[in-house]
């Protein structure tokens, strides 16, 4: 029974093994087909490269809004409700945590 | 790029076709594209899939050229694109993979053949469809290994697993094929 399936499987490997496949016909202009195609992905690029392009542009302008709101951010000390407030932040949070 | 004079090397055509000319490119494709589409072949089921399958190996090819090392020829890293591409058709497949059923498949396997040539047709079209119930990784090493004749080493080198790999996978997959011809042979 194995002896038979083996022998079997090895006929039918032969089989496809000399089976020479003809792909002519699906070769004619596979160039121009494949030119046209590389030109379409060219010419339409895909999200995904669109966004990896777009990163660096982003990793700029999150810089440039950090520094800018380091930079020109006004002092909370010459804020009159902030200077009011400002110590009693530390109060109110305890007084929160604990219940009171 | 003149090419008029001499038969230019795949690596001046690299070369070129990084640079830009598409018409080395299409010249490079025109050499080798025998080879994929025979190779592809093995695993497309139609000849749409075959189209698709040699335009995605090609595509790749063009996107990766900046890649390509000369230490090996470039049929090598061509063939390997090819194999990893046909898997991936595969791999993609498998859902959809026990669509095809046995008992069409007996009706059409009568048990006296009228000649020899439908008699190998019929055996091809058998092993398509036994083939189709193995795993692609199974499906893919034998395909490379039994019907396109390639040896461990290069087996190995176009899948990306080590030789030992390979054998083991071989033999797991020739066991599985061989479990489905005599589930056959005892219906």
């Amino acid at each position: 029974m194995k002896n038979n399936a083996d022998m079997r499987l090895e006929q039918l490997l032969a089989a496809a093994r000399e089976e020479r496949i003809d792909t002519g016909s699906a070769e004619e202009f596979f160039e121009t087909r494949l030119l046209a195609r590389i030109g379409e992905l060219r010419e339409t690029p895909s999200w995904y490269a669109l966004v990896w392009k777009m990163v660096p542009m982003f990793a700029v302008l999150a810089a440039v809004v950090a520094i800018s709101a380091v930079a020109f951010n006004p002092s909370r000390k010459s804020d009159v409700f902030a200077a009011i407030t400002g110590g009693q932040e530390m109060t109110l949070a305890g007084n929160y945590l604990t219940g009171e | 790029m003149d090419f008029s004079e001499q038969e230019p090397t795949d690596e001046c055509l690299v070369k070129a076709a990084r640079g830009g000319d598409d018409g080395a490119f299409a010249r490079l494709v025109g050499r080798h594209k025998r080879r994929v589409f025979t190779l592809a072949a093995r695993f497309a089921r139609d000849a749409d899939e075959l189209d698709d399958i040699c335009q995605d190996v090609f595509i790749k090819v063009y996107d990766h050229l900046s890649a390509f090392r000369r230490e090996a020829p470039f049929e090598h890293w061509l063939t390997k694109i090819a194999v990893r591409v046909c898997h991936d058709a595969l791999r993609s497949r498998r859902h959809e993979k026990h669509h095809t059923s046995l008992d069409g498949m007996a009706v059409e396997l009568p048990d006296c053949a009228v000649d020899s040539q439908s008699e190998v047709r019929q055996a091809r079209q058998f092993l398509k469809y036994a083939m189709s119930r193995l795993s692609p990784d199974e499906q893919l090493i034998i395909t490379l290994l039994e019907l396109e004749e390639f040896s461990v080493r290069e087996a190995s080198a176009a899948t990306g697993w080590s030789e030992a790999n390979v054998k083991v996978r071989a033999h797991r997959a020739r066991q599985a094929l061989k479990r489905v011809v005599e589930e056959q042979d005892e219906k």
